[in-house]
């Protein structure tokens, strides 16, 4: 089998499926009473997984080393950990919105790795020897994985501030647990009973209003379907305590904060292992070179909104919009920095 | 509360600064709003120092930030120079933002962090159906027992707390509470272990020729309790540097054979260091970072040999092109020049005139103004980066301790709730995370606790 002729086959599918995708995604939520075409969303990016996953393993056995040593590698390997990510975060949140948001930037990536990259800089070469080391895998691997993790993290964010525009919202979920609170008050359920305190916030709400009903957006394609889940009837009885569901909004919210949690750690493990390579390699673990600089600031800006979310008062759509122009500064790390021109990490081209 | 009256004028005058420090200093150090201003502050002016240049001359900032027109209206030489803006990772006022940012951290942890975690550690059961009501994931059953759903949740590894057959607590991810302590507690060691490095570190270059033995002079950057890292008793051999190339001539490694040799010039020690893989010896690291050409070995017909220094030429940054002189009369009224770009063994030969007479590889000879000039050897040399660092065991320690926390803030703190009272089952809980996962597995408790009861029931009738 000819693996060049394979990955040029491969690179062009993987961008025809993810643009057909996206498609798919922006007809479902237009259309939501469309049947199928959510299930042919989720089949197409994970069918963009794989051949994205098969064009890098044939690289790796091409070239004998980790696929991660040029720009064009290192931006499939992003849409391969952003499409993957989509998926986790899909299958949690169970809500299209989704794919609304990430197709389009995975198509993009895949876009300009395949049309606009010069062809000379798609072949691999062999690696410089700064880049001939263990670390290269350990290092950029959980980097790039932390970037597609944010990158989803800081497009569901967007995506809940599209949903939530104009309305004031408290969020839930952060690590002082300040959610898990019914939102109506303490209502007495029984229906014999005759009193009932008023529904007014409590304490713990800090005078926001939860969101209340799916009544935002596209619900019909949107809303999680949980509600199938089989309760008995003396679960909905409305006589009975029964669970309050978390709305559209707090479902994306959480997902968003939980896949922002799960590349934060990712993020800081890939900052130490540059640190520690750098300083086995040439005896500095911090040099204030403008890539680790950023990854630096992208780490800021991360703790920045983790800890906003614990702030009284903040607790709404300002993390949101920290985790939100966190996808700039993401970006800023992975692609603007190499504008700058200076510094180790080059992918070479202008880059 | 009278007593509180009394109370300042009965406690000593030397503790005023430190009640005023824990009344008035503390509640802002430890305000969460001050932190997230610290991390956005802290990175906007690590964003300046990756867009204005680091590090330049003087001149270099006179030409590219000129008082007319100012960039932005205000950004002049001058300006940048002032507030340190050519050097901002080492200016006092960045450096006291991090000193600032560990202080915040520490107060922080003991302040608000570890009382949160004896809170969350200090647990009590449900006693009252109205408690369960607060929940917004509780329900009430009329099947199913306290003791079905302590298995059910035994095999999704909660930790179960239960005296009696009617009540239960149970929990699990608690070290999602503990996570952000470890966190902070990395950070600041990471904080502390770079101080101590850059008080007692040093930082060294050396361009050494292949065959050299030297010592570690030329130190560029020291930290005030730095001296007795120096090596003093001890000094380095390099035995050979070598590059090896790849066919297409691109440059495939670095290699330096070097020896470590005490007073006496014993080897101690010996590596063949590259990039990637450094010599340490006595808590001094030699790294591999540069290369140059040092000379070239040559014989003027049967003359002996002669080692001739060669310099780097200036080429406004075309590329790295070593050359020298070498003369072909005794008088030295006339000579050629030799030029060599790499230490593939090529080397270029001009006259007088500027006119390329040969190129001649290592050991082979050419005819030049009437004498034989033999090539016998360019020599190179290798461009060392000499380090010594006591803070990194700390800061390695730290890098530990911060992935440990990181990694463990991503639990959730999950806590279930359930109480039996009468014919009556009250389940309810919490989470402080995965608000979605954790509903998504109290249904599916729910369910099972339903289906459970559905079947028992069956067999009783």
């Amino acid at each position: 089998m000819n693996l060049v002729s394979l990955q040029n086959w491969l690179d062009n599918a993987s961008f025809a499926v993810l643009f057909l995708t996206m498609l798919l995604y922006w007809i479902g939520a237009a259309f939501p009473g469309l049947p199928a075409i959510n299930a042919l969303g989720t089949a197409g990016m994970a069918i963009a997984n794989l051949s994205i996953a098969t064009l890098l393993g044939a690289r790796w056995i091409e070239a004998g080393y980790f696929p991660l040593s040029n720009l064009y590698e290192s931006l499939f390997f992003l849409s391969w950990g952003i499409t993957t990510v989509h998926l986790i975060a899909e299958n949690s949140s169970r809500s299209r919105l989704v794919g609304v948001f990430t197709t389009p930037v995975a198509m993009g990536i895949v876009a300009f790795a395949t049309l606009t990259l010069p062809s000379d800089m798609q072949v691999s070469e062999p690696l410089v020897p700064a880049l001939k080391s263990n670390w290269l895998m350990m290092h950029v691997s959980v980097m790039m994985l932390s970037y597609s993790a944010l990158m989803v993290g800081s497009l569901l964010a967007i995506a809940f501030l599209v949903i939530t525009r104009g309305n004031n919202i408290q969020l839930q979920g952060s690590s002082v647990g300040n959610g898990g609170y019914r939102t109506n008050g303490y209502r007495l359920m029984k229906a014999g009973e005759l009193v009932s305190q008023p529904a007014t916030p409590p304490v713990e709400n800090n005078g926001f209003t939860r969101l209340e009903s799916q009544n935002n957006g596209n619900s019909n394609t949107a809303v999680l379907n949980l509600a199938t889940t089989p309760q008995t009837p003396t679960l909905t009885s409305t006589e009975t305590l029964s669970p309050q569901r978390l709305s559209l909004a707090e479902t994306l919210d959480n997902i968003s904060y939980r896949i922002i949690g799960l590349g934060f750690p990712l993020l800081t493990i890939g900052i130490i292992a540059g640190a520690v390579w750098a300083n086995e390699a040439w005896g500095s673990y911090w040099s204030w070179d403008p890539k680790e600089t950023w990854a630096l600031i992208t780490w800021l800006v991360f703790a920045a909104y983790l800890h906003a979310r614990i702030t009284r008062g903040w607790q709404g759509r300002r993390p949101a919009i920290l985790a939100a122009s966190g996808f700039v500064v993401v970006w800023i790390c992975y692609l603007g920095v190499n504008l700058l021109g200076k510094g180790l990490h080059s992918y070479g081209w202008f880059f | 509360m009278t007593t509180d009256n009394s109370a300042p004028t009965a406690s000593p005058w030397w503790s005023l600064p430190g009640k005023f420090l824990r009344r008035e200093f503390l509640p802002v150090l430890t305000d969460l709003r001050l932190a997230i201003a610290l991390l956005l502050i802290i990175a906007l002016f690590s964003i300046s120092g990756t867009v204005i240049e680091q590090g330049q001359s003087p001149a270099f900032y006179q030409s590219n930030y000129p008082e007319h027109p100012a960039l932005f209206g205000f950004l002049t030489w001058k300006v940048i120079q002032v507030v340190g803006l050519d050097h901002v990772y080492r200016t006092w006022w960045f450096l006291s933002l991090l000193v600032l940012f560990g202080t915040s951290l520490t107060a922080c942890t003991f302040t608000r962090q570890l009382p949160a975690l004896k809170t969350a550690q200090r647990w009590k059961y449900y006693e009252e159906p109205r408690q369960f009501q607060k929940l917004a994931l509780s329900a009430e059953l009329d099947a199913g027992s306290v003791n079905s759903l302590s298995q059910i949740l035994q095999n999704r590894r909660y930790k179960i707390f239960q005296e009696k057959d009617d009540i239960l607590y149970a929990r699990k991810g608690i070290v999602g509470r503990i996570g952000p302590i470890i966190v902070h507690i990395g950070i600041v060691t990471i904080l502390l272990g770079s101080i101590w490095g850059a008080m007692t570190g040093f930082i060294a270059q050396e361009m050494v020729p292949s065959g050299e033995t030297f010592q570690v002079k030329n130190i560029i950057d020291a930290g005030p309790l730095a001296a007795g890292q120096f090596p003093q008793d001890w000094s380095v051999r390099v035995n050979r540097f070598w590059i090896d190339y790849t066919p297409k001539g691109g440059i495939d490694q670095f290699y330096s054979d070097m020896s470590v040799l005490d007073n006496q010039g014993q080897e101690v020690d010996h590596k063949k260091i590259f990039v990637n893989q450094p010599l340490r010896y006595h808590g001094v690291t030699f790294y591999q970072t540069d290369w140059g050409i040092s000379g070239v070995r040559v014989r003027l017909n049967k003359s002996p040999i002669f080692q001739l220094p060669m310099a780097l030429l200036n080429t406004n940054g075309q590329g790295r092109i070593w050359g020298t002189w070498i003369p072909t009369k005794p008088d030295l009224s006339e000579g050629v020049s030799l030029l060599a770009k790499d230490l593939q063994g090529m080397v270029l030969i001009y006259d007088a005139q500027g006119k390329l007479v040969d190129t001649v590889r290592a050991g082979m000879s050419t005819q030049v103004n009437g004498v034989t000039l033999k090539v016998l050897d360019v020599v190179g040399s290798t461009g060392l980066q000499i380090k010594a660092d006591p803070g990194i065991p700390i800061v390695y320690t730290g890098f530990g301790i911060l992935m440990l926390g990181v990694v463990m803030s991503y639990f959730s703190h999950s806590q279930i709730w359930a109480l039996q009272k009468g014919d009556r089952l009250y389940v309810g809980g919490k989470t402080n995370r995965a608000q979605v996962a954790f509903e998504q597995e109290v249904l599916d408790i729910l369910e099972r606790l339903n289906s459970q009861s559905a079947t028992v029931i069956n067999q009783q009738s």
